[in-house]
Formats: C-alpha cells, structure tokens, sequence
C-alpha cells in the first residue's frame, strides 16, 4: 500500500506498527500476521475487543460497549481509527502476576474466611471486580473484591471452603498472615461507574456473592450516590448470613440503602421463616424494573435466573451487570 | 434517497430493537428451545450483528458464516417454521417501533434471503 499517508501508530507486544491513514487496529495486525479474533468487522459482534493501556481510544472504537468495559479501556479494534499513538493489548493478555502479603485473616462463618491482603506495588482495581490467586504455576482460582480502591489499603476476598477444594482449603487451613501470596490483575465487569446518582439500584448475591456486592455499595456510596440501594443476600442457612450485623449496620447509617437477608431453608433453631424465592423478592423491589439497574453475583445457576427474569421483566441488559461463580471441573470454585 | 438502515434508524434503532427483539424470542415457545442455556450477553451481541444486517446496516456476514453459525441447530431440528416465527417476531418488534410496514416489508425480504444458508440448504 504505498503511496499512503502513515498517520500515526500502535505498541502492541513491544513493537511499534505504522497506520496508514484510515486504516483500523485490527486490519493493520492482521497484516502484521498477528492471529487476532474477530468476525463481523463492523463494531458489532465485539470479537475484536482489545484494550487501550495508553493513549486516546476514538469514540467510535467504543460505541455499543458497556460503560464498564468502556472505563476500562476496551476497544473494537474493527472500528478503531487511531489518530495519535495508542498502546494496546489483547483483552485477556492481562496475566501479570504480582506478589501480595497476607495482613488479615478471620473467619466470618464456619465456612467462609476474610482474607486481606496488602500488594507489594500498586494495584488497580474496582470494587467488585475479581482477582486469581496462585498457588502453584497451574493453579488458579478467583475471588471478588469486597474492599473499595479508595477506602481500604488491603484488598479483602471472602472465601468460602469447598469441601475437597484444593485452593480454599489451602487458604483457609495453611495460609496464616505474613505469607506472601501471588495475585493477578483485577477484571471482570461488575463495578459501579458514577453516572446517574440517583439511580435506582439492585443487588443481589448468593454465598460469598455478597462479596462483589458489599464493594459496589461501600464504593457507590463513597462516590456520593443517592438513589435507593437495595442489597439482598441469598443463603441457604441462617448461619450463611455472615455479614447480617454489619449490613444491618451499615443500612441504619446510610439512609439510600436498604438490605434483605433471604434465607432459603427455614431451620427450627431460629426465628427465621423461609423467605420466598428470590427471582419474586427482586422483582417486588424493582416494580419498574426499566427504571433500575442490577448487579447479580453467585451461584451461576441463580445468577441466569435472575438475569432472565429481570430482563423478561423489561430491565435493559446493558442494565444487568453479573458475575456468575463458576465451578471448576477440579471440585474446586470462586465461590 | 436514503437507505433502508438510515430510515430505519441505524445504530440506535439497533440498541433499541434488540432487547425487545430478544425477550420476544426468549418468550416465544416456538423458538425458545435454541436459546435454552445460551449465555444472554454474548447472544445480545449476536442479535445486533443479524439486526444490522437485516435492517441494512454494515456487516460483513458471509453465507458460510450463517451456515457455520447454525449447523448445529439444524441438526436439533431447525426447519422453515423457526426462520418463519424468527421472522414474524422481527416484524412484531418493528411494528412495536413505529417502523413503515413497507420498511417492515424490505427487512423481511433481508431475513428471508439468508434462510437457505442458515437451514444448510
């Protein structure tokens, strides 16, 4: 193609690749013979997403993502023009571990452990959002960030013990603080993005689901949000509720949020009926459901149900921001 | 003369057909079946790519494309009465946006020409 124009340039890998004037991010590797992904070529199907780590992304590339990915830097590089030096990278080339120190480490419930750990050189992340944490160079598993960037100078996961979960039994039994953890970079687009403060917003999580979902609330309250905020935890024992009291608390002293514990077994020892089931309890506190926003974390089975139900219900799907736990085939899970 | 995409209303039109689109599809027991264990976020994305080709709009979708993409659920039974409700439920929801019947029509007539490649006739 001589005769062209160079405009400008991307760094992808450490090497720098010369545009040509209108030409796109993603033609210009794939000329370069780099195997990117990608289908439709016309900012639609999103296969080509990549992610800016430096530098003006034009609007256009980001037109049609969420407005999570969007803070993130993602990009299509189908519609990406660049017209200044941008640096990119691949959308899952995120895998830079990173050591961490153990600074906490309680136990909630008899099943699930606060662990805090304190990064060895900055982190960035979002309240909400999940790391994995190595134990060996093969294994890995994620957890949900429940401490907010800007309140907290730990990061706290709550974990739940699998039984014969290789990761969660190693967190909870051998791991004692002053030990040094290896992490990844946080992703995952479960976050709050300011925006609207006054938008109506509805939580709910399931197990350690809750952890995501305390960190949005803790992190859209710092960032002056006003409307009503209301957060359900879903458990199948009275005892799963391990933050009743602090969720208790935290709805008496912040007037926009309210909190609903939901427990599926009903047991003889407490008080505590059989709450009816979530997919109807999210759907009388939404009554509009066009009108709110939802961030759906936990069990995945759950998780699509409530999706599903909500977005039947009228609620937008670039409404609905989840993260489904998954079970890894090794018996072992981020839940 | 603008094109069946601008009228229609391009990529807006697309972001806002597309959740009415899919819930009318999620709720129609004809078709549902297909979209049983679909992951919604990812099948949200591809109901934009068939919006914007069947209002006109930009894509690059290829017959192998439609072949590939549904080889598997010709195979679970896909026939001609799936495309027609597919069709049927396109048309409802552009009625629903106040879209000309004439345009209706047009699309209809986009959606219609892709069937043998999607059935792998």
């Amino acid at each position: 193609m001589s005769g062209h124009k160079v405009m400008t340039h991307i760094i992808f890998e450490g090497k720098q690749i010369e545009l040509e004037e209108g030409q796109s991010v993603l033609s210009v590797l794939l000329d370069n013979n780099y195997e990117i992904p990608n289908s439709c070529q016309a900012g639609v199907c999103q296969s080509c997403m990549m992610q800016a780590v430096e530098g003006e992304i034009p609007a256009a590339a980001q037109a049609g993502l969420k407005d999570t990915l969007r803070a993130q830097g993602y990009f299509l590089a189908c519609s990406c023009q660049p017209t200044s030096p941008l640096r990119v990278m691949a959308a899952n080339d995120m895998d830079l571990q990173s050591p961490a120190t153990v600074v906490g480490h309680t136990l909630l419930s008899d099943d699930v452990l606060r662990l805090r750990l304190k990064p060895q050189s900055d982190f960035v992340y979002r309240a909400g959002q999940f790391i994995n944490i190595w134990k060996t160079a093969k294994l890995a598993r994620s957890y949900s960030l429940a401490s907010v960037a800007q309140l907290d100078d730990f990061l706290e996961l709550h974990i739940r013990r699998i039984p014969s979960g290789e990761l969660s039994s190693w967190l909870h039994d051998e791991i004692k603080i002053g030990d040094e953890l290896k992490i990844q970079s946080a992703s995952g687009d479960c976050f709050y993005v300011p925006g609207d403060v006054e938008q109506k917003l509805l939580l709910a999580g399931t197990g350690t689901g809750l952890a995501p979902l305390i960190g949005i609330v803790r992190d859209a309250i710092a960032q002056g949000h006003k409307g009503e905020i209301h957060l359900i935890h879903g458990v199948r024992r009275h005892q799963d509720l391990y933050l009743h009291q602090t969720l208790l608390d935290m709805a008496e002293k912040y007037s926009q949020l309210r909190y609903y514990s939901n427990v599926l077994e009903a047991d003889n020892d407490s008080q505590q009926k059989t709450n009816r089931p979530l997919e109807q309890q999210i759907l009388d506190i939404a009554v509009e459901p066009a009108q709110w926003k939802a961030y759906l974390c936990g069990d995945a089975a759950i998780v699509n149900t409530l999706k599903k139900t909500l977005f039947m219900s009228g609620m937008a799907m670039g409404s609905i921001y989840s993260d489904p736990f998954l079970i890894s085939a090794a018996a072992d899970t981020d839940v | 003369m603008s094109s069946l995409y601008e009228r229609i209303g391009g990529e807006a039109a697309v972001d806002e057909a597309v959740d009415i689109f899919y819930r009318k599809v999620l709720a129609d027991d004809r078709v549902n079946d297909y979209f049983d264990g679909v992951d919604m976020e990812q099948q949200i994305n591809k109901q934009k790519g068939f919006l914007t080709m069947v209002f006109g709009g930009p894509n690059n979708y290829t017959g192998k494309d439609m072949r590939e993409g549904h080889k598997h659920l010709v195979a679970r039974g896909l026939n001609d009465s799936h495309v027609d409700a597919i069709v049927e439920l396109l048309g409802a929801t552009l009625q629903e946006l106040g879209v000309a019947a004439e345009d209706i029509q047009e699309v209809a007539n986009i959606a219609n020409s892709v069937r043998d490649d999607v059935l792998n006739k």
